[in-house]
């Protein structure tokens, strides 16, 4: 156990140093206020810049060793957060170019990997269906052979695209044998976005996000990109799906963070510093909000959930993170009182927005990456040993 | 604060804190059995559970060796406090030990208390400094320290108690600090008072940390219930209804004894650093541990209520336990209180 400072050496202090200056240098003002008027979570002469440094491959080699160093990691990581560096895509990207990695041809890795490496190559995930919902092994996106059999044809849409209209590639789930088992009929593709019979189109969601459906109308893709073996797409997804679910445990090093989501857990961090300053600062008549019974208990008891909420690891910490989110935004909300509905970076707003955006992320919060009643399942079923979770008979 | 301060935030247990999991799990797991909690319902404190528990070290070894102890840290006190709670131990473990270390902070802790052969109580609330009030230990301390305006005494008192029966079956009595027979001044003014604090964080710490425990072990019934329990020809914990409000419960045992261990080492290595996490982790599991022991009891339906059901024994304590320290709101003001102070003075420096 230990929650020390860590103490860094001449060259991580100067590495550390380093990246302060160039992130602060490059995620300027300018592009926190795009970001938002977008929603994208990715700006592209940011992430070139990144890759120009050498840090995207840092990052992704941090696991086999041939990257940052696992303290050189957990600076980059804080130091990004620090200056809300636009993340989504590249999360995204280094899920997909893993599998790739693992599964993909060497043809394909090598047309992938080096762009990954440059920024270039951008990569989202296509798993979500306008019917389906999270039990994503539930997939009507067709994938067939074409007629010369060395191709095959994608007809299908997807929800939930985020980032596709930033990105090269979808990492697709397609249906490729309805009359098996769920878990033997998916294949997984890298699909190029530029193939004919991609349509895209933007969802703006409420936190001020933009998502895309995407829709795949007689898609040809080489066999080139098909990941792993026809019918075998359950043992690609497997790998990315573990590590966006946090099912993987943190190391004993404390250089990780307990849960999955820290980033996002770092908006009701915010919210709760935010608030506690607004209260904290003496008003007209030099009176401080927070000397009030009731502001003390909730910003107390808001606190006291959060210190919770960021204690609690692996996926517990991912339910905990939303839920506690949707407990305590309301109450930061009322703390900061009516000009807390003022939207974030507006003159006036109570405590900079953070309350207010909190509120509006939540739900986003609780849904995507699985809903947390996924987590709850795995959780009974895999810690509890309650067992699989029983529904009613399904619809014939 | 700085959120992106370069910290470890290594929750793992050495091989030594595991060691002391184990053996006080197995001490609780051979003496404390359910039957034990229940026997003890009448005076709320088990005299032999206590002296076996003192004879294993877990007095002594709260106070640190300049005084006489055995100096385990706090995160080692916040261990044996869950298995205290798993177990509803029916003895002033965690109020004895931090009176003791106060007394040993102010000076002339005497061996009795180190040893635990004579036991100190404490008055854990946080808003009462004056007047008579009800004291979760007070029927069986030998000596109680408390806050009386900003002296910091400790009372001894010829007759005891007498013990009034209460919620959680705890060896509480009504206590006038004016009709104690010997009364000396430990310390006075503000470091003292600082002094007294720390013991009343170190108090919230623990009991959160043995609510956690509490809550794991009937969460932990529940859900052996609901495997074996079948309604409609299959196991009640395989409906959701019931799965998840034990998936939710699985989750407050992780974060709450998480918080507790973290606020545990910040009060053991740089008790400035972070001085409102005690009181997180004890307005959290004060909150979180009655309303999952509620569930636990629901769970197990018409079976769960019964007095003869482990899961009430459960239930009244996972309310009445926190309930000693006074209102959780006090706790949760002194956290806004520091917060809101770091956090304006940061705003005005940026």
């Amino acid at each position: 156990m230990d929650f020390s400072t860590v103490e860094l050496d001449a060259d991580d202090a100067a590495f550390h140093a380093q990246v302060r200056e160039f992130l602060t240098a490059t995620v300027t003002d300018e592009v926190r206020r795009r970001d938002r008027e977008t929603g994208d979570n990715f700006d592209e002469a940011v992430h070139l810049a990144i890759g120009e440094r050498g840090f995207l491959e840092q990052e992704y080699r941090t696991k086999s060793g041939a990257g940052f160093s696992r303290v050189r990691r957990r600076i980059w990581e804080l130091e990004k957060r620090r200056v809300h560096t636009p993340w989504v895509t590249w999360g995204t990207t280094q899920l997909v170019a893993h599998a790739v990695e693992m599964f993909g041809k060497p043809e394909l890795v090598a047309e992938v990997l080096p762009g990954v490496f440059t920024g270039e190559v951008r990569m989202c995930l296509g798993y979500t269906e306008p019917e389906g919902g999270s039990d994503i092994a539930t997939c009507k996106t067709r994938a067939v052979r074409d007629e010369g059999g060395s191709g095959w044809i994608i007809n299908g849409a997807k929800m939930f695209t985020t980032g596709a209209h930033n990105c090269q590639y979808v990492f697709l789930i397609t249906n490729t044998d309805p009359e098996a088992p769920k878990h033997k009929s998916i294949s997984m593709f890298l699909v190029p976005l530029d193939t004919p019979g991609i349509e895209i189109q933007g969802i703006r969601t409420v936190d001020g996000d933009r998502t895309n459906i995407v829709y795949y109308s007689d898609v040809r893709v080489d066999d080139k990109y098909l990941l792993g073996e026809a019918n075998g797409g359950w043992t690609v997804l497997r790998g990315p799906l573990d590590a966006e679910h946090g099912a993987v445990a943190a190391d004993a090093d404390g250089l990780a963070d307990p849960a999955i989501m820290a980033h996002q857990a770092g908006f009701m961090s915010a919210a709760v510093d935010a608030v506690a300053a607004h209260v904290g600062t003496p008003g007209p008549g030099g009176t401080r909000l927070v000397e009030e019974g009731s502001v003390g208990y909730r910003l107390g008891r808001s606190a006291a959930r959060l210190e919770a909420a960021l204690s609690t690891p692996g996926i517990f910490g991912r339910v905990a993170q939303a839920q506690t989110m949707r407990e305590i935004g309301p109450d930061l909300m009322d703390l900061a009182g009516p000009a807390s509905v003022l939207p974030l970076g507006t003159a006036g707003a109570a405590d900079g927005g953070a309350a207010e955006y909190l509120y509006r992320f939540a739900p986003l919060a609780g849904i995507y990456g699985g809903t947390l009643e996924v987590f709850r399942n795995m959780i009974a079923q895999h810690v509890l040993g309650l067992g699989k979770p029983n529904y009613s008979p399904p619809r014939r | 604060m700085d959120r992106y301060e370069l910290r470890r935030l290594d929750y793992s247990l050495t091989e030594d804190h595991r060691d002391l999991v184990t053996a006080y799990r197995q001490f609780f797991d051979a003496h404390c059995g359910i039957e034990t909690v229940w026997a003890a319902e009448e005076s709320g404190f088990d005299k032999a559970l206590w002296e076996r528990l003192c004879a294993m070290g877990a007095a002594s070894m709260a106070v640190p060796e300049s005084a006489g102890g055995d100096g385990a840290t706090l995160v080692d006190l916040a261990l044996v406090a869950e298995e205290l709670g798993r177990a509803v131990a029916p003895v002033p473990w965690i109020d004895h030990v931090c009176a003791t270390r106060l007394w040993a902070r102010l000076g002339g802790v005497d061996a009795e208390a180190v040893d635990g052969s004579r036991i100190v109580g404490l008055d854990p609330r946080l808003e009462v400094t004056a007047g008579r009030r009800l004291i979760g230990t007070a029927a069986v301390a030998d000596r109680l320290i408390l806050r009386d305006g900003d002296d910091v005494v400790l009372l001894e008192f010829d007759t005891v108690g007498p013990r009034v029966d209460n919620l959680g079956r705890l060896p509480m009595a009504w206590v006038d600090p004016a009709e104690a027979n010997r009364r000396s001044v430990l310390g006075s003014g503000p470091a003292a008072i600082a002094e007294y604090q720390r013991a009343l964080d170190e108090w919230r710490m623990l009991t959160a940390a043995a609510l956690a425990g509490l809550v794991e072990q009937t969460m932990t019934i529940a859900a052996e219930f609901a495997k074996s329990r079948y309604t409609l020809g299959v196991p009640i914990g395989t409906l959701q209804a019931i799965s998840h409000p034990l998936a939710n419960m699985a989750i407050v045992v992780q974060g709450g004894r998480n918080l507790a261990r973290r606020a545990a080492w910040f009060l053991d290595n740089e008790p400035q650093a972070r001085p409102e996490l005690a009181a997180c982790a004890f307005v959290f599991m004060a909150e979180e541990a009655g309303k999952a022991a509620t569930m636990a009891v629901h769970i197990q339906g018409g079976l769960g209520v019964s007095t003869e059901a482990a899961a009430t024994a459960y239930l009244v304590r996972a309310r009445a336990w926190p309930l000693a320290g006074g209102d959780p709101a006090a706790s949760a003001r002194h956290i806004a209180g520091i917060i809101a102070t770091r956090e304006t003075e940061l705003a005005e420096g940026a």
